[in-house]
């Protein structure tokens, strides 16, 4: 019985001190069995992590292509001038143009230039030899009008002359005759 | 010997073009009058010259050094360091037949004018029509000769008022120079 007594004590106090340490030990228990759970539960919080992550670092790979870009990009505070950069991509040495078809547009693309250049000309030259006309017929007109009053002028001048020396004429007949012994009489001195 | 650039290309018919009309196409793709069996003529560079020639003479160049070869087919002209073109007198039974303007001058004006004077206005026997200002032009004698090539001074409106004496046509390159710069017109 003592046994069994004793191994219910045992027991009891095995129990009692396993209770009790169960007891005294839930906050380290709690962590220790945190603990022995934790490497169950860290996959899905690193399966959280590493998505988080992966993101992250797509997102650094993207905004790498884009400094990439941005690096290619700057023209305006280049020490180099803008037409002296040559392009990035495109292949080293010269372009030969020996087909007749690549020759044949660009003769019409130059031909087009060199007719537009020649039609614009023309348009000035014509616009500028109206411009001159209109000048000359300007000036013949205001030439002529000056001409004109001053024949009126000088018309107007004659007829008073005219006139006058028509009254004149007139008066010193009529005058003359009446007055001539006047003056005769008159011119003492 | 090499085929030119575009940009080459382009300067060089710019040129050209400056002279003639749209009849230029002939130069590149010959009339099919000729055949079709009509020889393709091409451009070529060598050093800084330009050369016209039929494609076959060119084929054969390539079996000459660079350094060795000096002349081939019809120079037409040069490059300048500056990347311009400048038409050259021997050019100038390319493009006469193709002229867009052209002046011809009397008799008595045919020798001033071979010794390198501008043709004056006294000289001229007859124009084309309305020839604007600063215009290509290419000098011709009474009889259809083709003396060389210049660019017009006036416009023929404004060369109607000029006083006989005064310059219609800036010379740029004439025959006589075959005699005049005999030395050094081949000369690299």
């Amino acid at each position: 019985m003592a046994p069994s007594i004793s191994k219910p004590a045992h027991k009891g106090a095995s129990s009692g001190g396993a209770k009790g340490a169960k007891g005294s030990k839930p906050l380290g228990s709690a962590s220790r069995v945190n603990k022995k759970n934790a490497p169950k539960r860290p996959p899905p919080t690193e399966m959280k992590s590493k998505p988080r992550t992966m993101q992250s670092n797509m997102q650094k790979k993207k905004k790498r292509v884009y400094t990439e870009k941005e690096l290619d990009l700057p023209e305006l505070n280049a020490i180099t001038p803008v037409g002296v950069v040559k392009p990035k991509g495109k292949k080293k040495g010269k372009t030969f143009v020996d087909d007749q078809e690549g020759m044949m547009t660009i003769l019409a693309m130059v031909n087009a230039e060199k007719e537009g250049q020649i039609e614009s000309k023309m348009m000035k030259a014509r616009q500028l030899e109206e411009i001159r006309e209109a000048k000359r017929k300007e000036t013949e007109a205001r030439i002529a009008e000056k001409k004109n009053k001053l024949e009126n002028v000088k018309d107007s001048i004659r007829n008073k002359k005219k006139g006058k020396n028509a009254d004149k004429a007139e008066s010193s007949t009529s005058v003359a005759k009446t007055a001539k012994g006047k003056k005769k009489s008159v011119a003492f001195a | 010997m090499r085929q030119l650039t575009e940009e080459e290309t382009r300067t060089l018919f710019s040129k050209l073009a400056h002279y003639t009309g749209r009849s230029l196409n002939n130069l590149i793709a010959p009339p099919t009058e000729e055949g079709p069996a009509g020889e393709q003529h091409v451009f070529r560079l060598q050093g800084s010259r330009v050369f016209y020639m039929p494609l076959k003479l060119a084929n054969l160049s390539v079996s000459i050094p660079r350094e060795n070869l000096l002349s081939m087919g019809t120079m037409i002209g040069k490059f300048t360091k500056t990347g311009k073109f400048r038409l050259a007198l021997t050019c100038l039974d390319v493009i006469s037949p193709h002229a867009r303007y052209k002046v011809w001058i009397k008799s008595n004006g045919v020798m001033p004018y071979l010794y390198g004077g501008n043709v004056l206005k006294a000289h001229v026997h007859r124009w084309s029509e309305d020839l604007p200002e600063h215009a290509g032009v290419l000098v011709f004698d009474d009889s259809d000769n083709c003396l060389g090539f210049g660019v017009t001074a006036r416009s023929s409106a404004e060369a109607k008022k000029l006083d006989p004496t005064g310059i219609v046509v800036f010379r740029q390159a004439d025959v006589g120079e075959y005699l005049r710069e005999e030395d050094s017109l081949f000369t690299t």
